[in-house]
């Protein structure tokens, strides 16, 4: 009985003492979501705008991760593992943390100024966006199975409902059923892959999968041995949840139809948000194989020689589906398909040379420049892909169509936004003085690192370097549409108001050229992220 | 002292790039397309930041008396009597003189009154740094207050002056087209705003730049400022030409400017003026340091053929010739002279003296203020500036040369000034002469005197220029004075100003008194300093006759143009009944600048203006130097020239009177017909008109050889490069016709196959997209099946 009080009196001071404290953000944000309903619920405070509460609580959300992202990275607070392990408080965490607090502004201000939820569903919607961010938030800082499972579950509910928004609208509908039921099914898969793997090693904590696993792969044992074989197909399954979250071929297939339907608000904060959180799952699950023997490794370098397959075949069919697009956020669709394979190529590599035999000091740096990269796309990312989604939305507004064909001699109505999407345009394409050049560059120089370890990583790398190619052709079309063709007779006239609408359509296009040209900065902060997910340090 | 020197630095640099800030918004506001041609704004603007420059400078130049204690008129005054003291001597004033003021200065500790430092590092080239630097004493302040303070006069002048551009639809009376019309244009009253903008920028970022390769940048700014402005009514071919022209003939003085950096460069490895403080705490020497120390004399070797670069700090902080030989960095003392000649010749360029003056009367074409801001205050004298700051860099031959050609070219531009019949190209010449004059002051070893004149000459040959513009705009673009004539009566303003300018320059004083005009105490200085050099070296006595002889032609010209233009009867009777006052915007700096032009030097060399200036003087200008020691000629020392003031000044006067003289009896009172003149003296006067036959001279010597070099590379080119180009590009064509036939039938077939493959690939690829869901779920489960068994089959069997 002592003893039971004892551990309980250990739990509630581990929790309220340090835990809790670590995790503010999301307990805001979980106030920002009682605080619109309450709202909602109470006449009283009916006629407060639902869009400023959760730009409120977003904004606090995000001061909070920086303060501590700023301490961490300055060492006045260590990383520590919080509610007994369930989740991990570190730079990486926290980096993703910051990093899909700011999108949430972002988005937030974006659909305040594009109209999309209108006063009457405001709260609904935002307490969906608000909701689908906590769960990313919870994935990107996963440190065990469950959370794992439960991140990724409560990332995808309001999502659904979220695609789903746009209610009278058929295909919206016919999109979030599509989401769903997907979801659900590669859902089915991943539990299934999780409880395999749990119960294999007897725990659900990331950190010590790969010790326990060690303890069950005896050496040199290959798939001919049942274990092995059973380890492989678990991980396999959790990874098919992962591939639907990141929409990896051939797993993507709710993609186009899903964002086609949805509005492009919601599209723009899915293709982002929700793969920045899985990507970071992705990352922590990869390492959890980490510290076991020389068979586990040899397992997990073979899933990372087969991510890489999976990358390059993503890449590639992205790039091709998008050719025969009309609609614009449909091609965009296949678009955010094919960047999920590049980025896929940086967890390759880091899996590769993490788990080669002949790993050495100079392979860590190596491996700390494939998150490095990683983590720069995604930031790059954020802008270049949010930028574009945006200006379809503030376009879609004037113009009300999404086909690539009414685009036709914007440039001459509203220059702002054509110049903007250029840039985005560019930055996806990875012209040079993008930040997206950048970003490629780097992961390409990782995944070039990794063609030492393998063979198999030259034909990532050459899938890579081709279907940057490919993406030049179709991405070309939207601006050969705006720049180069005449706006047709008695086309809508577009008008916006340069004051809010441009000066955010230039606050997220001009970081895609300031992140190409002043990389060094972000590099920096970045390889510190890595290296202290990696090394400890 | 640090601070004194960050706030001066400041200050200064704040005056200096406000009027490239203005340039840029009158650039780029009023090049707007719907921009308002008839608004002032852009002048308004552009007066605006020069007069805050002005305000900057004036701040700084407070300052910086404060912060040394005024320390220009105490200490000056205190080596006056060291001076004094240092007569009494008697012969040996010249060894000991260098003793006592090293005493006099240590018993009370110095003030900083040099500052100098870097703005901002542009580049390093291995041990070559290009660094926007500063070098600020008591010459930079006066010539920023100088500078803005004109450039400001003439930028209000100006708003007046130019008010016939604020039109949309400008009419070039002096450019006729095909059709026998007018030239058309839209007014470019505020190009002209911008162009003066970046010209003040440029002028005031000569005078504060702290290395040599910094003022060789804005050396080139004020040319090309130069060349726009000569060029503003680019439309007249006459325009046009004399924009060319000045540029041209510019750049071969910088073709000796740049001879001179290289050596420099080469041989003491720097550029920067004062020593440069590294981050390491090291002291790095600057050009004046290693070329003079401390005690201003060149460290030759016995042999006298080559000068040892003081690199090394003694204990005192002076700079000393290194004692071992393996430190020692040398330049041989030829290759000093050349490099002094060098630069030498970039001001030659610049300042229009002999043998490159022709330009300067050409350069008249631009608007009138501009002829007053740039082409008689401001950047011609940027040359005598860069001589003066430059001067402890030459060596006594070089000052010889100096000397020399501005004797020359002073009584060249004297002469020719006698005949001109253009008011802008009377004061032109003059311009010239007295260019030449400051030279000369330079080059005789009167540092402090040159300088003076430049001061003074800006005042009054800007307030003569703006006259002569405000005649010009009161007789409609008359400029020929034989058409004019008893202006006094319709413009009193104009023409007693102009009569103030007339009695400067002429340097007229009253007799026996301290009253005399600007121009009287800076000349006097020049011919005093000019009479002590020629009693020191009597073989170069032509130093001091000619320019006393020219100083007699100045007067006797400047009073011709006065008399001519303003009194007598009105020659054109038509053009005298249209005259008219300018307006007060014109009229007003007129009478500012009168004010300076009488009485800005006043007190002479014991003025306030002489001492401030000579307080930059380099090291040992105050002493002379002994010729009999090692150089060629000897330079008179301050006690020698002062000796000789009261000499050259009465000679001086009398001069001066005997022009005006002259003047009155032939122009004024008509005495003497100068009809009969001309004709006595027919090839006198031909020759003169024909400007010493320079321009001819040139032409033959220069331009018609060029040309037929040109029509010969040209034929050559013709005839031989383009054949051979034509060949090629014949062979060129055949092949590429056939390539053409490959290029469509196989390469394109190729790209065309590959691109319409991959196309029709990605069509393909949407059938995959079926949008039916139960087929979606399905793949699930198949790819994960079909996944595993891949995996499966390629994993390592154990």
């Amino acid at each position: 009985m002592n003893e039971i009080g004892l551990l309980v009196q250990r739990l509630l001071d581990e929790t309220t003492k340090t835990s809790v404290g670590l995790f503010v953000p999301e307990l805001v944000l979980s106030g920002t979501i009682v605080a619109m309903l309450l709202c909602r619920i109470l006449p009283l405070l009916w006629r407060v705008p639902a869009q400023w509460i959760a730009l409120l609580g977003a904004f606090t959300a995000f001061a909070w991760t920086l303060c501590q992202f700023d301490q961490l990275v300055g060492g006045t607070m260590q990383p520590t593992p919080i509610f007994t392990g369930l989740l991990m408080f570190d730079q990486f965490a926290t980096f993703f943390r910051m990093f899909l607090c700011l999108f949430l502004i972002l988005t937030i201000t974006l659909t305040v100024l594009s109209g999309i939820p209108d006063r009457e569903d405001g709260p609904d919607f935002y307490t969906l966006l608000i909701g689908a961010t906590l769960g990313m938030m919870i994935m990107s800082s996963a440190n065990h199975l469950l959370m794992v499972f439960l991140g990724v579950e409560m990332a995808s509910v309001p999502s659904y409902a979220m695609v789903g928004f746009l209610k009278g609208r058929k295909k919206s509908s016919e999109a979030a059923l599509k989401y769903v039921v997907y979801g659900a099914g590669a859902a089915g898969v991943m539990l299934y892959g999780i409880s395999l793997l749990a119960g294999l090693t007897g725990t659900g904590s990331l950190p010590e999968i790969g010790h326990r696993l060690s303890m069950i792969v005896s050496q040199g044992a290959g798939i001919s041995d049942p274990i092995v074989r059973t380890i492989v197909l678990a991980s396999l399954m959790v990874l098919v949840g992962l591939a639907f979250k990141l929409s990896v071929f051939p797993f993507h297939f709710w993609c186009p139809d899903v964002f086609e339907g949805a509005a492009a608000e919601v599209a723009g904060f899915l293709s982002v948000a929700s793969k920045a959180g899985a990507f970071a799952l992705l990352v922590r699950f990869g390492l959890a194989f980490s510290g076991g023997s020389a068979a586990v490794s040899e397992i997990a370098f073979a899933l990372g020689i087969g991510i890489g397959v999976l990358a390059a075949a993503t890449a590639t069919f992205g790039n091709l589906s998008a050719y025969g697009q009309t609609n614009i956020k449909r091609m965009l669709a296949y678009s955010t398909i094919a960047h999920a394979g590049y980025m896929l190529m940086a967890v390759s590599a880091l899996m590769v040379m993490k788990y080669s035999k002949h790993g050495g000091a100079e392979s860590t740096a190596a491996t700390l420049s494939c998150i490095e990269g990683l983590i720069y796309y995604l930031f790059v990312y954020l802008f270049m892909n949010l930028g574009a989604f945006a200006i379809v939305a503030l376009v879609r507004n004037q113009i009300f169509s999404e086909e690539i064909e009414d685009y036709n001699g914007l440039a001459t109505q509203c220059p702002l936004l054509c110049f903007g999407m250029a840039l985005c345009i560019f930055s996806l394409i990875g012209l040079p003085p993008m930040g997206g050049f950048f970003a490629k560059l780097v992961i390409f120089a990782s995944v070039f690192k990794a063609t030492s370890v393998h063979w198999a990583m030259w034909f990532v790398l050459g899938a890579g370097a081709i279907n940057t190619v490919f993406g030049l052709f179709y991405y070309i079309r939207i601006l050969k549409a705006m720049y180069l063709k005449p706006r047709p007779d008695g086309a809508r006239k577009v008008s916006y108001d340069l004051m809010p609408v441009g000066l955010f359509v230039l606050m997220i296009c001009l970081p895609t050229l300031g992140l190409g040209i002043l990389p060094a900065r972000f590099t920096e902060t970045f390889n510190n992220v890595a290296s202290v997910l990696l090394t400890g340090r | 002292m640090e601070s004194l020197g960050n706030r001066l630095s400041t200050l200064l640099a704040i005056a200096w790039l406000l009027p490239l800030f203005g340039f840029v918004v009158e650039v780029f506001a009023m090049s707007w397309p719907n921009a308002n041609r008839k608004s002032k704004a852009a002048a308004y603007f552009a007066i605006f930041c020069i007069g805050f420059g002005f305000v900057c400078s004036s701040i700084a130049f407070y300052e910086w008396g404060n912060g040394t204690d005024w320390a220009v008129f105490k200490a000056v005054d205190h080596g006056h009597g060291e001076a004094a003291t240092a007569t009494e001597h008697g012969d040996h004033a010249a060894v000991g003189h260098a003793d006592h003021e090293h005493k006099a200065v240590t018993h009370e500790t110095p003030k900083q009154t040099v500052f100098a430092g870097t703005f901002y590092n542009l580049a390093q080239f291995g041990n070559l740094k290009v660094s926007l630097d500063y070098y600020i004493d008591s010459l930079t302040l006066a010539m920023f207050v100088m500078v803005t303070l004109i450039a400001t006069c003439i930028h209000i002048f100006a708003t007046g002056y130019m008010a016939e551009e604020l039109v949309n639809d400008y009419v070039d009376h002096q450019v006729h087209t095909h059709d026998g019309g007018h030239f058309h244009r839209p007014g470019r009253f505020y190009k002209f705003f911008s162009y003066m903008s970046l010209f003040c920028f440029a002028m005031l970022g000569l005078v504060l730049a702290g290395n040599i390769f910094q003022v060789f940048i804005f050396w080139e700014l004020v040319g090309i400022c130069s060349y726009l402005l000569i060029g503003f009514y680019v439309e007249r071919h006459s325009a046009s030409t004399a924009a060319n022209k000045a540029f041209i003939v510019n750049r071969v003085g910088d073709f000796g400017f740049i001879i001179g950096l290289m050596i420099l460069w080469t041989s003491f490895g720097t550029f920067s003026f004062a020593d440069q403080h590294g981050t390491d705490g090291k002291v790095q020497p600057g050009l004046f340091s290693m070329a003079r120390g401390h005690d201003g004399e060149l460290a030759k070797t016995t042999d006298g053929k080559t000068v040892v670069l003081k690199t090394e700090q003694d204990g005192h902080g002076h700079w000393e010739a290194p004692a071992e030989p393996s430190h020692q960095k040398t330049i041989t003392y030829t290759l000093l002279i050349v490099a002094g000649l060098g630069v030498f010749g970039g001001c030659v360029g610049k300042s229009a003296q002999f043998p490159l003056q022709t330009w300067l009367p050409d350069a008249m074409e631009g608007p009138t203020p501009v002829s007053a801001l740039v082409h008689s205050a401001t950047m011609v004298a940027a040359g005598v500036y860069l001589a003066g700051r430059f001067y402890p860099m030459f060596v006594p031959e070089v000052l010889l040369t100096i000397a020399y050609v501005g004797c020359i070219t002073a009584f060249v531009g004297a002469t020719i000034a006698i005949v001109a019949t253009d008011i802008k190209k009377v004061l032109a010449y003059s311009t010239i002469s007295q260019l030449g004059y400051m030279m000369l002051g330079l080059g005789v070893g009167g540092w402090g005197a040159g300088l003076f004149h430049l001061v003074t000459h800006a005042c009054f040959k800007s307030l003569m220029f703006l006259c002569s513009g405000s005649v010009i705009a009161g007789c409609h673009h008359e400029q020929e004075m034989p058409k004019m004539g008893g202006l006094l009566r319709k413009m009193p303003i104009t023409a007693l100003t102009m009569l103030v300018g007339v009695m400067a320059i002429a340097g007229l004083a009253i007799p026996g008194t301290s009253i005399a005009f600007s121009g009287y105490h800076s000349k006097d200085a020049i011919l005093a300093t000019a009479l002590a050099y020629t009693k020191l070296n009597p073989i170069h006595f032509l130093l001091f006759v000619v320019p006393l002889l020219t100083a007699g032609i100045t007067s006797f010209y400047m009073f011709r143009l006065w008399f001519y233009t303003f009194l007598g009867k009105p020659r054109d009777q038509h053009l005298h009944e249209h005259v008219h006052e300018s307006p007060w915007e014109m009229t007003g700096p007129l009478l500012l600048l009168a004010v300076l032009a009488a009485g800005c030097a006043i007190g002479g060399e014991d003025g306030k203006l002489f001492k401030m200036l000579t307080f930059s003087q380099p090291v040992g200008v105050a002493d002379g130097v002994d010729g009999a020691a090692a150089h060629t000629v000897s330079l008179p020392g301050h006690t020698a020239i002062h000796e000789s003031h009261s000499t050259a000044g009465s000679a001086a006067l009398l001069a001066a009177f005997i022009g005006m003289s002259i003047s009155y009896l032939v122009y004024g009172k008509g005495v003497i017909n100068p009809a009969d003149i001309k004709r006595q003296a027919a090839s006198v006067h031909a020759f003169l008109a024909n400007k010493w036959g320079f321009d001819d001279l040139y032409d033959v010597m220069f331009v018609k050889p060029a040309h037929v070099v040109a029509k010969f590379a040209a034929a050559i080119d013709k005839f031989v490069f383009d054949e051979i180009l034509h060949t090629f590009v014949r062979m060129g064509i055949a092949v590429s016709k056939w390539d053409r036939k490959f290029d469509e039938g196989v390469i394109d077939g190729i790209v065309n196959l590959m691109g319409n493959s991959t196309y029709s690939l990605g069509i393909s690829l949407r059938n995959v997209q079926t949008g039916k869901i139960r087929q979606y779920v399905t793949f699930i489960a198949v790819s994960v099946v079909t996944l595993f068994v891949l995996l499966f089959a390629l994993y390592p069997k154990g």
